[in-house]
């Protein structure tokens, strides 16, 4: 049996926060409160990509935040490119000429690498991954998602 | 209705302009040119090359080129010249003027790796009218000496240790007159030399390892670093694709094929020699590299590259190559 | 209720009621579509250089996804070019109807009525999409068999055919535009009930009764019926996001199944032509080869069992969990709203990655759109590249979350048991999981 007294105390507590301050609040710090970093020692890379049609290989590639990444494009077919979404780098293969290039991971997340010589019909799709560290952004979007979902649930009532 | 009419005419002068771009466009421009215009679409080998292939002009006449690559990345040489290719990005345009003023066969190439058949896409420009054909380049040595290719060539004798030209240099006030004749380099193979200098009084007292040096002091005086870098040059942009950056036969086109073992005679498709072999180069003498680089087809998939490489060009690769076992990169 | 007329403002109503710029509109779309179609069959082999390429698939599309069906529902209906022709003879006039007009008129086959055609033309375009998005001549056949579709079909069918039950855009549109915020109404049915109501039926094209119009997924805002009205009882509403997604709206099978197919294609799509998987991009592309083939088998299986599979499993565990009395065909049929935010916020999603990073390719096309050397932009090299960097990785995040927020609501509208949060409990989980397969594969 539910107490009717306890109940509309309940509803005056309800009425003070709307349901969608609560949302805005709590999306809020989903999305921003910055995660410790786990101090994972740096190290130098070395990595050989080899391009063909309409593929990379290795595809996806995991390197730790602030790792020096050196990256060998080599080609297997024709004149492929690689171009590195948020660090700007450009490289172009020809076959029999390796492609390199070195920098620092210092962006974390996830990242797409694209192919800058059309080399095909498939060319505009031929795309490889990147990942710097563990992908905060996904895990705060999954986490707004869930908490998204709990404030509908509890701002509508029947 | 008036209204009705307007919006017909309407209709029609918007798709008559929608119907005369794409269609008028093309065949606008040739009529107003009395220089041959050529479209040339450049697809991968496997797809077609060069289409046209064969080209008719006359001396003196321009001929305005609209090269269009319709897959890969291609680009536009003409052997034997010094211009510069040009490279066909997919899907652009890109026009260019040639003239000759002489009458002759030239081929044109592609000089972007655009697949395992890259090195067939060629095609001809023939230019007819008065005047003298462009000087033809003289016979090949090993036409001349009658040299067979296809023989083998393993170096019976090698050095035990890395030969080193600035050594070798010390003993060149001994050398006999022959040893520095450019003939002598032509056509002997490092091991021949020096099994002729082995038997040299003057030069007893070398040790082995000495007389290699003096052998890696003579090759290197018969070209300059000039040359070696025009020889890299070219290898990269040609060869490494198949014979690999490190000269190990272990380019991306042939990857996937066995590698070659010099002692076998019979052997199927195998990847190219490793030039870094000592065996494989050092019996090979420059004559015999110039002939291969020439005619290709040894039943291995070596293109011929007579029609595309002036005689020095061919000379600065081969002083290169033999960089690969004289004197490896530091 | 929250409506704002637009047509009350009277150079909104004057430019409504006018015909002459929504036919100047169709004038220059069709020959747009021509252009495009020649240019794709005489123009660059090079898809990506391809002014119908990237202008159908890029341009057009992002157009579509992004603001014509979110905004406006099915807008694009209003000015698309692909009826036109078979209108004008269906009317015997281009302007307006002459009562001479050519065709058959007969009334589409009842048992061909519904999404299902269209459901079936979006998973066969999805089977070659590889091949049909990237190559130009294939892109110009297929708006030319379209349009030639549609023709053929006015001159034996009555009104707009092809739109209504074969066109694969307008399926999804007219799904979607229950969410969008604008809508054509009778301001008051009653009005012209009787006589009266007969005159709106017959200048509909898309065959609905405008003053019985309740929903926004067949009406291609044409404004025909706003013309012919003698009393001025038409209304163009702006009105809040969502507002056809409600008990008040009855979902069909067909239409569900379609925003099921919706969805499994996004899904697939996004796999293959924004994964790193090389090996599945192959298998799409390389059309009647063994590895093509496992490809289509996997697509269907997941377009025709797996998602909806999943689909039927929320919703009958839901019903469980409820102790609804509704049967289940009809459940099962209802809850498809709740695809519906989903599926638009994961198309908008999607196509912010797919075409963003392509936005580049527009200028030069422009400049050069026969492919003979032209520079009518007086482009420098190289064009600019969109640096897709934060903002964008957050958009498709944000879209995508906003679907699943969104969708939750709706289920939550749309739950009719004892318990509405048991029953949409396991919708909601349905859709959280694609939400999680969509979020991995755009931004993971």
């Amino acid at each position: 049996m539910c107490n009717p007294k306890h109940t509309r105390s309940q509803e005056n507590i309800v009425e003070y926060i709307q349901p969608w301050q609560l949302v805005i609040v709590i999306a809020l710090m989903g999305v921003f409160i910055p995660l410790p970093r786990p101090a994972e020692k740096s190290t130098d890379r070395n990595i050989r990509i080899e391009a063909s049609r309409f593929n990379y290989s290795p595809s996806e590639l995991y390197v730790n935040p602030g790792d020096k990444v050196t990256i060998e494009l080599v080609s297997n077919d024709v004149t492929h490119g690689f171009s590195l979404d948020s660090y700007g780098l450009n490289l172009t293969a020809v076959p029999g000429q390796t492609a390199r290039v070195t920098f620092v991971a210092d962006h974390p997340g996830a990242f797409r690498w694209r192919c800058t010589v059309t080399c095909g019909n498939m060319h505009p799709f031929m795309i490889g991954k990147l990942q710097v560290g563990p992908n905060l952004l996904l895990w705060r979007a999954i986490t707004l998602g869930t908490l998204a979902v709990a404030a509908v649930f509890w701002s509508v009532h029947k | 209705m008036k209204k009705e009419f307007i919006a017909r005419l309407v209709i029609i002068l918007f798709l008559g302009i929608a119907i005369l771009i794409p269609v008028a466009g093309r065949q606008f421009f040739p009529i107003f040119s009395k220089d041959k215009l050529v479209e040339i679409h450049a697809r991968m080998p496997e797809n077609g090359g060069w289409s046209p292939a064969i080209i008719k002009a006359a001396v003196g006449q321009p001929i305005h080129l609209r090269l269009i690559s319709d897959d890969v990345l291609h680009s536009f040489a003409i052997s034997q010249s010094d211009q510069p290719p040009l490279d066909l990005p997919p899907g652009e345009v890109v026009d260019t003027t040639l003239i000759f003023n002489q009458p002759g066969r030239y081929t044109f190439y592609c000089t972007r790796w655009c697949g395992v058949n890259h090195w067939r896409m060629r095609g001809i420009i023939e230019v007819s009218g008065p005047g003298q054909t462009t000087d033809k380049q003289p016979e090949p040595l090993y036409l001349r000496l009658n040299l067979d290719l296809d023989a083998p060539h393993l170096a019976s004798v090698i050095p035990e240790k890395q030969p080193s030209a600035e050594r070798g240099a010390q003993f060149a006030n001994l050398l006999p007159v022959y040893a520095t004749d450019p003939y002598t380099y032509q056509t002997n193979s490092p091991t021949q030399l020096w099994q002729q200098l082995r038997t040299e009084a003057n030069l007893r007292e070398l040790s082995d390892a000495d007389l290699w040096d003096v052998v890696a002091y003579i090759w290197q005086n018969h070209t300059t670093p000039q040359k070696v870098a025009q020889g890299a040059n070219l290898f990269s942009t040609n060869c490494a694709a198949c014979h690999g950056e490190t000269g190990r036969g272990d380019g991306v086109m042939f990857a996937n094929l066995p590698a070659m073992n010099p002692q076998d005679k019979k052997h199927g498709l195998t990847r190219p020699p490793d030039f870094t072999n000592q065996q494989v180069l050092l019996g090979a003498s420059p004559a015999i590299l110039e002939g291969k680089i020439i005619r290709g087809g040894m039943g291995t998939g070596m293109p011929y590259w007579g029609p595309i490489f002036r005689d020095d060009q061919i000379d600065d690769l081969v002083s290169y190559i033999y960089t690969f076992v004289l004197q490896p990169p530091d | 209720m929250t409506r704002l007329n637009l047509a009350r403002y009277p150079w909104i109503k004057s430019l409504l009621l006018s015909r002459w710029p929504q036919f100047l509109t169709h004038a220059v779309l069709l020959a747009g579509f021509i252009f495009t179609i020649l240019v794709g069959l005489l123009g660059p082999v090079v898809g990506s250089h391809n002014f119908a390429v990237i202008f159908v698939w890029i341009a057009w599309w992002s157009a579509l996804k992004l603001f014509f069906i979110p905004l406006g529902g099915r807008s694009w209906c209003s000015i698309c070019p692909i009826p036109v022709p078979g209108e004008w003879l269906q009317r015997g006039g281009i302007l307006k109807s002459t009562g001479q007009g050519w065709g058959l008129g007969k009334r589409w086959p009842k048992f061909l009525r519904g999404n299902w055609i269209q459901s079936g033309v979006f998973l066969l375009i999805g089977l070659f999409s590889a091949v049909i998005l990237t190559s130009a001549r294939i892109t110009a056949l297929v708006l030319l068999g379209v349009i030639l579709l549609s023709l053929v079909l006015s001159l034996f069918y009555e009104r707009r055919a092809f739109c209504r039950y074969i066109c694969p855009i307008g399926g999804f549109t007219g799904l979607y535009a229950l969410a969008a915020p604008l809508e054509v109404r009778s301001k008051y049915p009653s009005v012209c009930a009787g006589e009266a109501g007969k005159i709106h039926y017959a200048a509909c094209p898309w065959g609905i009764n405008p003053l019985a119009l309740k929903a926004n997924t067949n009406c291609g805002l044409c404004m025909e019926c706003l013309r012919v009205c003698p009393n001025d009882n038409f209304a163009v509403n702006l009105r809040p996001f969502g507002s056809d997604l409600g008990p008040q709206t009855k979902l069909h099978l067909d239409e569900t199944f379609l925003g099921l197919v919706m969805l499994s294609s996004v899904l697939v799509d996004a796999a293959i032509f924004l994964g790193p998987w090389g090996a599945l991009k192959s298998a799409a592309y390389t059309i009647g080869s063994i590895p093509w083939l496992v490809f289509t088998t996997v697509f269907l299986g997941i377009s025709l069992t797996v998602i909806p599979g999943l689909y039927a499993l929320a919703i009958w565990t839901g019903q469980q969990l409820s102790k609804s009395q509704i049967p289940f065909r009809k459940a099962l049929a209802q809850q498809g709203q709740v695809l519906i935010p989903l599926g638009l916020m994961a198309w908008i999603a999607f196509t912010i990655s797919f075409a963003f990073t392509k936005f580049s390719y527009v200028l030069p096309v422009l400049s050069d759109p026969v492919g003979l050397g032209w520079n009518l932009l007086a482009l420098g090299k190289p064009a600019w590249t969109v640096d897709t960097n934060l903002i964008y990785l957050i958009l498709k995040a944000a879209a995508l979350v906003g679907g699943l927020l969104w969708s939750s609501r709706v289920a939550l509208r749309l739950a009719d048991g004892t318990n509405p949060h048991k029953q949409s409990l396991p919708t909601i989980g349905f859709c959280m999981l694609f939400t999680l397969v969509m979020l991995w594969l755009l931004i993971g």
